[in-house]
């Protein structure tokens, strides 16, 4: 059974509905819309926002919604901030990054750091399920945001993978 | 003290021979009655003094009666949050009023860019409450009031910090920005607040009766300190304020 989402205050704003043409009031808006986009996706767990029926482009209580002008101005924005990205050309659908690569790169690599993985070994099913992982960020993550984050460690030499028997044993080495 | 009784006396009897003798009365009870007047504040303000020692515990508990308390002092010039007499710091509220302001700053800005710089007493005391913000005075945690709260910002403004309170309606609000508002800003603010919701420009000219650049003018103010916000709906444009939108959230 899917949690509830609790809505946000600005939601029910009206004007939230509407790209503000005043600079520093759009940033606001923009912002807070990042957020919402975010925290829906992440408290629902649901890994891809389809732009044609996300759900949080009207508000029926209030009487709002986006128009398309609106939404494409909100995506454009979110996926330029480094949380989400296209899957497709049309831009149909976006993959939600709820935390982006670099910061889960960063979070596993001094996780590993403090806990004595440095010159040791540990498989990818370790770092998004295993015991000593409770309450960090990539705790439960999403594989593939896993692979990517780990990429990037080791694009700066910071850790190397090598492959197991199946894809949940591949092995990832800490510099 | 210098008396111009002499000098007013003289040029009277220059004047008039007769009436010299009245104008020299007069300024006789003129002097007595300062002299008098001086003698009641004198005794007003140790009786203020024997008061405040008294009940020093409630003023510190009770926001009603520190309230009355100030506004005894107020008519006498006294400020016991202010003066340097040690008598009156036993009473602690400048640090009181001093913390309270801080809080208050605190919160402002924090909502400042979602309100331009306007907010509620109503609203600040709500986010104040949901924060668990607790204030001592004198040992005591104590309650504070919106009358605190205003007395505090009055602390602020002394300071030159640009913070003052606007009355909008029936509503004090906070203003932490250096905007001007004139009264013309104050009576938009107020109609959207008596609208319940969003106006446009044209509900504006018809319930106050202004042309239409005068109303322009004062919302596209608004518009730009980011106190206003736009809704487009069907083909209308709306102006939203979202402190009184958030006022009107507050119980």
């Amino acid at each position: 059974m899917p949690k509830q989402f609790e809505y946000p205050e600005i939601f029910s704003f009206a004007p939230f509905f509407t790209i503000q043409p005043v600079l520093a009031t759009r940033e606001k808006q923009m912002g807070l819309w990042r957020e919402l986009i975010l925290s829906y996706h992440t408290s629902l767990k649901i890994k891809t926002l389809r732009v044609h029926d996300c759900p949080l482009w009207k508000n029926k209580e209030i009487g709002r919604e986006l128009n398309s002008e609106a939404i494409n101005t909100i995506m454009e924005d979110f996926v330029e901030s480094g949380h989400g990205e296209w899957e497709d050309q049309t831009k149909t659908r976006c993959r939600i990054l709820w935390r982006k690569p670099e910061q889960l790169a960063s979070d596993i690599y001094d996780w590993a750091d403090t806990n004595g993985f440095i010159n040791s070994v540990c498989t990818v099913y370790e770092l998004h399920s295993g015991e000593d992982i409770n309450g960090m960020s990539f705790e439960g993550a999403d594989e593939e945001l896993l692979r990517r984050a780990l990429l990037i460690l080791e694009k700066q030499g910071k850790c190397t993978m090598f492959k197991g028997e199946t894809s949940e044993e591949d092995g990832i080495k800490f510099f | 003290m210098a008396h111009r009784r002499g000098r007013a006396g003289i040029g009277a009897l220059k004047k008039k021979g007769e009436t010299s003798k009245f104008t020299k009365k007069a300024e006789e009870i003129k002097t007595t009655s300062l002299k008098s007047a001086m003698e009641t504040v004198k005794q007003l303000e140790i009786k203020l003094t024997k008061f405040a020692k008294a009940h020093h515990k409630t003023i510190a508990k009770d926001p009603a009666f520190r309230h009355k308390f100030l506004s005894m002092c107020a008519p006498l010039g006294v400020d016991p949050l202010t003066t340097k007499k040690s008598f009156w710091s036993f009473l602690q509220m400048g640090d009181f009023y001093h913390e309270l302001a801080v809080k208050v700053a605190e919160v402002c800005f924090a909502y400042r860019s979602r309100n331009g710089g306007i907010m509620s007493i109503k609203e600040v005391q709500s986010v104040l409450l949901r924060r668990g913000t607790k204030f001592r005075l004198n040992e005591v945690v104590t309650n504070y009031s919106a009358d605190d709260i205003v007395v505090a910002i009055g602390k602020l403004k002394q300071l030159g910090s640009g913070f003052r309170t606007v009355k909008v309606g029936g509503t004090q609000m906070i203003l932490s920005v250096p905007t001007e508002l004139d009264n013309d800003h104050v009576q938009v603010i107020q109609l959207a607040q008596n609208a319940g919701g969003g106006i446009t420009l044209n509900s504006v000219s018809d319930m106050i009766g202004w042309e239409d650049d005068r109303v322009k003018r004062a919302m596209d103010l608004l518009l730009s300190e980011g106190m206003a916000w736009i809704d487009r709906y069907e083909g209308l444009e709306y102006y939203w304020f979202p402190s009184v939108w958030k006022d009107s959230f507050v119980m």
